[in-house]
């Protein structure tokens, strides 16, 4: 009888802590930032003691040319490192989906990126692009060739640079994972067909790998959304605001500037976006699995 | 899968050592630098030829060293101290995480109840929140919301124990620190976890419930073995982000609860940019990470492929 | 005869006992918190704590943080009922918000207490140029001296621009040490062309609030101001197009990644030999003649900031004070006292730090051991408490100024046009803090 009970409980019971922590730490706070954001508040205040200024922080935002640009500047972070990792990452495991010794070693070597600290990975970026005494400029000395101001005059290439650097390995692994789990019996029929390596790549590979990609993708754009400490460590959004993405200027609005009630309505529009590519990125996902369903059938057919 | 290894020509090996150079390349020239002294690293020597020096070291970690080094004159940097506390808030968040997330992945997977499907789906939308947005609510709510009054019982306590000044804040805390990062973490968990659960047979349970076990027992002694793989992928996740992060750690930490990638960044300071220094601590920073990589890189590329990669 | 031995000997009794009252006895055991940047001139504090815990038996617990950091674990504190700090470095713009805040202690009644004040302090002999940039509050415009205003703090790691110079290079070209901005800025513009690959001047220009930093510079002996007394923006007078575009020229001119140096890279590039001149605050000398950091030990010469219509040197760094949430604070008190102290101000300045005081720049020892602590003394009579406005809004107007002048360093934006925007700007945020109320 009370195991009866306690097994129609169970699933609250199973859930709870996770509910619990989350609507503390995730939700609250969430509701607590919008509602702040119609707020003109200071950190030393609680949100009762702020002043209601209702849509004035967006409208001031929305006309705020230092906010465009770091819109601007993050979009731009966010498409060019995505697009770049995608191509780069499935070009490589489609290269290198061969059988060869050591494999795994290769992996290992490979995933390394990805797990060292964004702050560290700043760092070493920083030491390398330095002026004077980075790698970059010393190599291009010995051959020669005039210094490049890396963190000066190109400093959102090289921040995306950075990017790439850290998590190509990402979709590298996952579109290899991907390629490895495809059906041989449809690359058999495409070659006996006398399908070329490209043909075969361009008609049956990707379009099967397409919704692994999608969510990928996905993935990583959202994370590109959230980097923060890379950018912080190389050139704290610098020069003028070239570099200032933003999650950077949320929190510098936050933190430096005081204005809590400006950057949570900031950290709204960034939500909005997110949400906004995410609903987009969702429906062109259900379009490739319609697609991919097809290739995957017509394969099966002619095997 | 064939075991034959096809020979592949040169220009593919060529193209491998390029991949694993890049890669591996600039952990190295941070090791490498770890051990320079500053105006060897500034003045350009070229890398091989050089005394190695672990006075970098000395300097960092200098409150636990057992002598004093002799080139410091005061200890500036606590990098002991930084180091424990990131242990203490990486290892006790990631084992929160993992307890929870597996029973709300559990209970996802395998219950049907109500509300299930909205607490799916915030767990999904939830995972698309940079920190820098909770960066704003979190800082106010730690510091002046969630707060116990000193002069009241727990709070009188707590301070009568621990010391310090002012009403008890979740800020400058560890567990203020620890909730927020188990909260961040638990939907990259339970997604990774739901398709390993997925994978584990009803049958297994339902033979179990039939021997009379309670769902609890079930869960625990048998669904959780079944799925040490995916827990072995969340747990070095976890322990990553955990480790890595800065932003908002460094809201919420005061002068005792650092942790280390907030003294990295504190380091960098305008006057005097100690790069040995700097490239020491960094390597101190990502040593569990490496190890991790070097020991465990199966399971990382199982947890992530998961829910990416289905079948 | 024996009566008058006896009240003699209990005056002298009495007398002797009072000689050896130790005015810190009732605070020893205390542990006080403090907060202190990340500085060279704090890094020589941290070396002559340990001397004040000795002879007063109070602990001191350092937290060292970077320089805006600290201003945010500051704010945070500040406004608490009960803060961790018992005293507090700040820096001087903070101090306009701090007062205004009333979050710190006014000094007043420590100094009329008997058991506190130290009658043998000398504050006459405390720089005035900086009591007043820094410590006072409530003057003239708010912010400077006057009958209106008083003590919050005091000066402690305060610097003012100085220009340093290779003696040797200039030697070598036999090249005279500038006396006016032309000078200098004909011989920074010179310099590559005689040392290739070196640069002219290195200065701070990175977007922010070295840009602006370094623009104010040049502002100020160039005669111009940022506001005039109405509060009025003239940043974009012909005076500030002059110092724009000396900064420009001083970046065109030097040496590799000039555009983007924060103080640190410019600083480098000088102890790396990479530039000639150096224009900045005093606080480097100690580390121009480290073997360990530099490479041009004993071959740099000091010469005063250069004159354009006027002189003018800033007047900048930290003053220590007492925040109003403290738990300790006349302990606090007499660790500032004995900080600034003149046996404290010379320890300090021994140790390579800022000192305070006119007469430790003018004591032998440290003139020994830190030549070039005259040249700075002299310096310091030029200091300009007004090079920068200390206004709780100036923090906004400069990440603006900055911003926009590193894009006219960056992206060759029309000066003229570049300013009139600064100003523009500028004049919306001051009338809505409310600064043309009386006009």
């Amino acid at each position: 009888m009370f195991t009866s009970r306690v097994n129609r409980l169970s699933p609250y019971l199973f859930m709870a802590p996770a509910v619990i922590i989350m609507a503390i730490a995730l939700i609250y706070p969430l509701g607590y930032m919008i509602w702040g954001s119609f707020r003109a508040w200071d950190p030393s205040q609680t949100i009762g003691e702020a002043e209601f200024v209702g849509l004035k922080n967006y409208i001031t935002l929305w006309h705020d040319p230092s906010f465009r640009e770091s819109l601007g500047v993050t979009l731009r972070f966010a498409f060019f490192c995505v697009s770049i990792e995608m191509v780069l990452g499935v070009g490589l495991a489609l290269l290198l989906d061969r059988n060869i010794r050591g494999m795994s070693l290769l992996r290992t070597m490979f995933i390394l990126p990805m797990m060292i600290a964004p702050v560290v990975v700043g760092l070493m970026w920083r030491y390398m692009y330095h002026p004077s005494v980075g790698t970059f400029n010393r190599v291009l000395e010995t051959l020669g060739l005039p210094d490049v101001d890396w963190l000066g005059s190109h400093a959102l290439t090289s921040v995306i640079s950075a990017d790439i650097w850290q998590w190509t390995p990402f979709i590298f692994i996952l579109s290899l994972a991907a390629l490895q789990s495809l059906p041989r019996s449809a690359l058999e029929a495409a070659r006996i067909d006398g399908a070329t390596g490209w043909q075969q790549i361009v008609h049956i590979k990707l379009p099967l790998m397409m919704p692994v990609l999608i969510v990928t993708a996905l993935l990583r754009l959202i994370d590109a959304f959230k980097v923060l400490e890379v950018i912080l460590v190389l050139t704290e959004g610098g020069p003028g605001l070239s570099t200032e993405i933003l999650a950077l200027r949320i929190s510098r609005t936050a933190t430096e500037f005081r204005e809590l009630g400006v950057a949570a309505a900031m950290s709204n529009y960034l939500l909005i976006l997110l949400m906004l590519l995410t609903v987009g990125m969702f429906a062109f996902n259900r379009w490739q699995e319609a697609r991919a369903a097809k290739v995957r059938m017509a394969a099966e057919e002619d095997s | 899968m064939d075991q034959s290894y096809e020979k592949q020509n040169p220009a593919f090996y060529a193209v491998i050592g390029l991949l694993v150079f890049m890669s591996v390349g600039p952990v190295v020239l941070m090791f490498v630098n770890s051990f320079k002294l500053d105006v060897d690293i500034i003045s350009g020597t070229s890398g091989l030829l050089f005394l190695p020096t672990i006075q970098n070291y000395e300097t960092a970690l200098c409150d636990v060293l057992w002598y004093e080094p002799d080139h410091l004159e005061f200890c500036s940097l606590k990098f002991g101290g930084a180091f424990i506390n990131s242990l203490i808030i990486a290892l006790i968040s990631t084992v929160l995480t993992l307890v929870i997330g597996a029973m709300s992945a559990y209970a996802l997977v395998r219950f049907r109840f109500m509300g299930r499907d909205t607490v799916s789906v915030t767990t999904l939308m939830v995972r698309m929140v940079p920190p820098a947005v909770l960066l704003v609510p979190v800082f106010g709510l730690w510091n002046n919301e969630f707060c116990l009054d000193k002069n009241g019982l727990i709070g009188g306590a707590i301070r009568d124990a621990f010391g310090g000044r002012g009403d008890v804040c979740l800020a400058g805390t560890h567990s203020g620190i620890i909730i927020i990062y188990v909260a961040m973490n638990l939907p990259f968990v339970i997604w990774i976890l739901q398709s390993f659960i997925v994978q584990v047979p009803r049958s297994l349970e339902e033979a179990a419930r039939v021997d009379g076990a309670g769902p609890f027992q079930v869960f625990f002694k048998v669904v959780l073995p079944l799925i040490k793989p995916g827990l072995a992928a969340a747990a070095i996740f976890t322990f990553r982000i955990a480790w890595n992060e800065y932003l908002l750690a460094s809201a919420l930490s005061d002068r005792n609860t650092k942790t280390v990638p907030i003294l990295i960044v504190n380091n960098m300071s305008e006057f005097n940019v100690e790069w040995g220094v700097i490239m020491a601590t960094g390597m101190l920073l990502a040593i569990p990470p490496i190890i991790f990589t070097l020991f465990a890189s199966r399971q990382i590329i199982t947890g992530m492929t998961a829910g990416a990669v289905k079948g | 005869m024996l009566k008058q031995f006896k009240a003699a000997a209990m005056a002298t009794a009495l007398m002797a006992g009072t000689a050896l009252a130790n005015p810190y006895a009732e605070y020893e055991g205390t542990t006080l918190i403090v907060n202190f940047p990340a500085h060279p001139h704090y890094d020589a504090v941290m070396k002559i704590l340990p001397e004040f815990t000795k002879e007063t038996g109070i602990e001191v617990e350092v937290d060292q943080l970077p320089y805006l950091k600290m201003r945010e674990r500051q704010t945070l504190e500040l406004g608490q009922d009960q803060g961790e700090y018992d005293l507090i470095a700040y820096v001087v713009f903070s101090k306009a918000d701090y007062v205004y805040a009333d979050q710190l202690e006014n000094l007043a009644k420590y100094y009329m207490n008997p058991k506190l004040a130290d009658p043998a302090y000398d504050a006459d002999d405390l720089i005035d140029g900086y009591v007043y940039n820094i410590g006072f509050a409530g003057g003239n415009k708010g912010y400077l001296e006057g009958k209106t205003g008083s003590l919050f703090g005091i000066p402690y790691g305060s610097e003012t621009s100085i220009l340093g110079y290779r003696k040797d290079i200039f030697e070598k070209h036999g090249l005279e040490v500038p006396e006016t901005y032309d000078e200098m800025l004909e011989i920074a513009c010179k310099i590559p062309d005689l040392e290739p690959g070196m640069g002219g001047l290195s200065s701070r220009a990175a977007s922010g609030h070295h840009a602006s930093h370094a623009f104010l510079l040049h502002l100020a002996p160039l005669g111009g101001r940022v506001f005039d007394d109405n509060w009025n923006p003239i940043v974009n007078n012909d005076a500030g197009v002059k110092a724009a575009q000396a900064l420009k020229t001083i970046v065109d001119c030097g040496p590799e990644g000039a555009k983007n140096f924060g103080f640190g890279e410019a600083l480098g590039a000088f102890l790396n030999g990479d530039t000639a001149m150096f224009l900045d605050t005093t606080v480097v000398a100690g580390q121009i003649d480290n073997p360990n950091k530099s490479q041009v030990v004993g071959k740099v010469g000091w010469a005063m900031h250069p004159m354009g219509v006027r002189r003018g040197s800033q007047t900048g760094g930290f003053g220590i004070g007492i925040p109003a949430n403290a738990e300790n604070k006349e302990a606090a008190f007499l660790l500032m006292q004995w900080l600034t102290s003149k046996k404290g101000d010379k320890l300090v300045a021994l140790a390579g730090g800022n000192p305070s005081r006119f007469s430790t720049h003018d004591d032998a020892d440290v003139n020994a051991k830190f030549p070039h602590m005259s040249t700075f003394g002299e310096a310091l009579k030029h200091a300009d408490p007004d090079w920068r406005p200390i206004i709780p809004v100036w923090g906004k107007v400069n990440a603006d100024l900055g911003t926009t002048l590193s894009k006219v360093l960056t992206e060759d934006l029309d000066i003229q046009e570049a300013l009139d925007g600064v100003a523009e700007r500028t004049k919306a945020v001051m009338e809505e803090a409310g600064y043309y109320t009386w006009q």
